[in-house]
């Protein structure tokens, strides 16, 4: 899609500027050559609106089109599930434990103490563990987010994985999902003005193969409520 | 009452405020030409001060006060220790709240708008002198009482000039309380100032029209500031509201938008965004019109499609009121309304490929002048190209999102904002100050200023495409922090040392400027041979404008008319009798209204 547009802007770009280019050379003032008199000509006029809406609307329902496909697509039911809560300015991280199953979360929960909004009457939830800044994903395997935000509004950004989604406070996104083809280590960047720590609310971001993703689920123990505020807090010590 | 008394009092309503002298002219006049040089001042000096903020922010960005050197140090040798990452925050929400606010809006609209609108339709006056007066000391209220918030406890607000909400509406996550409600304070100030300005242009232009000045015989650049005051007028109030709601939830203890007591963040974003899109439009039509003007006065050449440029903009017009919801893709809104959205916003982009080609049309078999409103006109048009093309990748949704809130967006409004109405107020400015002040600004020096201002603009914010395509966010305050960034970190450093030679060409405008104001050449009342009313009277034009009430027989743009022996044909000239009865009956007087 970017190649397609930068290629209408390209071609249009130079006929634009080629255009100008001449007409500026052409039609400087010289001695003795006055100005023709025109105040124009309609069907250059019907011409040049025609082409431009028929472009754009061509480019408007190709675009809508792969919007569908990329927002509508519903995530496969093996989906590993991640819930990630962004909060000033660190992000917490949920995984499931071996059950496989997030606890169930309710937005209108969250509280300083309870950044997941974890009901912890669901057993779903009593082996689930957590991270703070520290995502592992196996590599290709579908991983599902559910994304909130405990405060103000933060924005999940991965740029190597083309990833962006706004998390407003109150609200649970939980149709972003996506594989990861190739193990490596990236950044995980809050993309949204959050306040004076926003420039380094980042976290690890780490691809790797299956086993090692196993390797590393297991060595965490599940947390109850899952409060890590205060460590939370530690990291997000306001710098100024 | 007798009919006598009754003239005599009407008379008298136009002629109640004489010509104020000394000081107190450029401080309370009532004039409109008076206003609008207290605007351009205003809004210049705004210039320097915005000019100022970006230069910190890029200079902090070349050289982060919080980078971790390799020797384990943390900030780079050359960093400004007082740019932290708040301050660097305060400084763009504050250097996006002066230009928007208290540099482009002022200029275009307040400073030209006043000047050029009652000279051009041939009337005294604004119709109301005092609300006008009054729109400009609000106005400058205004922009003191957003900047006074660098100088209380937390500084000025940090929270972007969207401000968006929570952030920016409890105090606990923005740590601005002051500063906050002094910028929303400011906004609504700010909105009150254009709301009396825009009534009293549609006004103005509805009623005080001179005989013969029909609607379709008014010079684009009125045409535009006419569409702009409506746009002002539907959108501004909707951001007052929100800018008042912000006010009571910082101070009040309502939560319109905070949701942890029930409020919505995202109604923020509508009410924003509203008021936001629509000002996109204002920001750029006012330089739309005057651009057309000066293109087809040195082209020598009637404009391309008069009619057309008309409808384009009404269109835009209309359209800008139904694309807002393109900035807000990302919040996670429904997809049937994203997927309209999208729809409406390529097709905004119809009316603008509709001008550009107008233009190219105007300048297409002229005699071109290339003086310095002409170069800076011609840039004008050339950066709105680009501008309108980076413009095309945002408004595709899939695209959107992998560009969003990088560098890439902040690379495309700054051709619009910097490369159009930046370069469309030089480009009045040098052609519009020898009516204002009765000379010439110097050519040479001119020309520089627009050679060194065209490099180093392009050397500054095209490399921006490419670390936005990179990832780089906006609004970060040190690039550093990130491992994808610090390979781009040498074109930041490039991207600062172009910012400051552009800041410091600026220097050269205003020695011309003010240079010329005693030792420019004398103008004349038509140094350019243009055929609007303007140019028909003396330069600066005296109290009340017209001596006696003008007659306008024919269009703005009448230049190079076979038969004639000049190249151009003033508004205010009676038809040629010799002429062909058809050419007679299109010039003849139309009735106004």
């Amino acid at each position: 899609m970017i190649y397609v547009i930068l290629w209408i802007t390209g071609i249009t770009g130079i006929l634009v500027f080629s255009t100008m280019i001449y007409f500026i050379v052409k039609y400087r003032h010289r001695g003795g050559v006055g100005a023709i008199h025109s105040h124009g000509n309609n069907t250059l006029e019907v011409v040049w609106t025609t082409i431009p809406v028929l472009i754009f609307l061509g480019l408007a329902i190709y675009g809508n089109e792969m919007w569908g496909r990329m927002r509508m697509q519903k995530a496969p039911a093996d989906a590993l599930q991640v819930a990630v809560v962004g909060e000033q300015f660190g992000w917490n991280v949920r995984y499931p434990g071996p059950d496989g199953k997030l606890g169930k979360m309710d937005s209108h929960k969250i509280g300083k103490d309870n950044p997941f909004g974890i009901d912890p009457n669901d057993p779903d939830g009593r082996d689930d563990f957590t991270t703070y800044n520290d995502l592992v994903f196996p590599v290709n395997r579908p991983v599902q987010l559910h994304l909130s935000s405990k405060d103000v509004i933060h924005a999940f950004y991965v740029p190597e994985f083309r990833l962006y989604q706004d998390m407003v406070p109150g609200r649970v996104y939980d149709f972003v999902w996506f594989r990861a083809d190739s193990v490596g280590s990236f950044q995980l960047a809050c993309n949204q003005l959050c306040g004076q720590g926003h420039y380094k609310m980042f976290g690890k971001l780490a691809v790797v193969p299956d086993s090692e993703y196993e390797a590393w689920a297991k060595g965490k123990a599940p947390s109850a409520t899952a409060s890590l505020s205060s460590s939370a807090e530690d990291v997000a010590t306001v710098n100024r | 009452m007798s009919t006598a008394t009754l003239t005599h009092a009407e008379a008298h309503s136009h002629h109640d405020h004489h010509e104020a002298t000394g000081w107190k002219k450029y401080l309370w006049s009532l004039d409109h030409k008076i206003i609008g040089l207290q605007y351009l001042f205003g809004s210049l000096a705004f210039l320097f001060v915005g000019g100022g903020l970006a230069l910190l922010l890029r200079w902090q960005l070349a050289f982060p006060s919080t980078q971790v050197m390799p020797d384990g140090n943390v900030g780079n040798p050359l960093s400004l220790a007082f740019i932290n990452p708040q301050f660097y925050n305060a400084l763009f929400t504050m250097h996006a709240t002066v230009m928007v606010f208290l540099v482009v809006m002022p200029v275009l609209v307040g400073a030209f708008g006043n000047y050029l609108i009652p000279l051009k339709i041939g009337c005294g006056d604004m119709a109301f002198p005092l609300i006008n007066e009054l729109s400009f000391w609000v106005w400058l209220a205004s922009g003191l009482i957003m900047l006074a918030g660098f100088f209380v406890a937390g500084g000025a607000a940090a929270g972007g000039w969207t401000s968006y909400a929570p952030l920016s509406s409890v105090a606990a996550y923005n740590g601005t309380k002051i500063g906050q409600t002094l910028w929303a304070a400011g906004i609504f100030i700010n909105g009150l100032a254009s709301i009396m300005g825009a009534f009293n242009y549609i006004t103005t232009i509805v009623n005080m029209r001179a005989p013969g000045m029909g609607f379709f015989r008014m010079p684009l650049a009125v045409w535009a500031l006419f569409i702009t005051a409506f746009l002002l007028l539907l959108a501004i109030p909707v951001l007052s509201a929100a800018g008042a709601m912000l006010i009571l939830d910082l101070n009040f203890g309502t939560n319109f938008f905070n949701p942890a007591k029930g409020g919505q963040p995202l109604l923020w974003q509508h009410l924003f965004w509203f008021f936001g899109h629509p000002e996109v439009y204002i920001l750029i039509l006012p330089a739309m019109g005057m651009v057309s003007d000066i293109l087809s006065v040195n082209s020598r050449k009637p404009v391309f499609g008069y009619r057309a440029m008309v409808y384009a903009m009404i269109a835009i017009g209309f359209l800008g009121f139904i694309v807002w919801g393109h900035h807000m893709f990302v919040s996670g809104m429904n997809l049937v309304l994203s997927a309209a959205f999208g729809v409406s916003t390529m097709v905004i982009a119809v009316p603008s490929a509709i001008k550009t080609f107008n233009w190219l049309g105007t300048i297409w078999g002229g005699s071109i002048r290339f003086n310095t409103a002409m170069l800076n006109a011609l840039a004008f048009v050339s950066m709105f190209v680009i501008g309108g093309f980076s413009g095309i990748f945002m408004a595709s949704t899939p695209v959107n999102i992998f560009v969003h809130h990088t560098y890439f967006i902040v690379a495309h409004f700054h051709y619009v904002l910097f490369g159009g109405s930046i370069f469309a107020m030089f480009a009045a400015i040098y052609f519009w100050y020898p009516k204002m002040f009765g000379r010439l600004m110097n050519e040479t020096l001119g020309k520089i200023h627009f050679a060194l201002t065209f490099i180093f603009f392009n050397l500054c914010f095209f490399p921006m495409h490419n670390v936005g395509l990179g990832g780089m966010m906006r609004r970060i305050a040190d690039p550093t922090a990130y491992e994808h960034l610090r390979a781009l970190q040498p074109i930041n450093q490039f991207i600062t040392i172009a910012a400051i030679g552009l800041g410091f060409s600026q220097l050269l405008f205003l020695y011309n400027f003010f240079r010329s104001l005693r030792h420019g050449e004398p103008a004349g009342k038509n140094p350019w041979e243009a055929t609007t009313l303007e140019w028909t009277v003396d330069s600066p034009p005296g109290h009340g404008n017209f001596a006696t009430t003008p007659t306008v027989y024919r269009g703005a743009y009448e230049y190079s008319v076979p038969g004639h022996a000049k190249d151009f044909i003033m508004q205010t000239e009676p038809p040629d009798p010799d002429l062909p009865a058809s050419a007679l009956a299109r010039s003849r007087p139309v009735p106004v209204g």
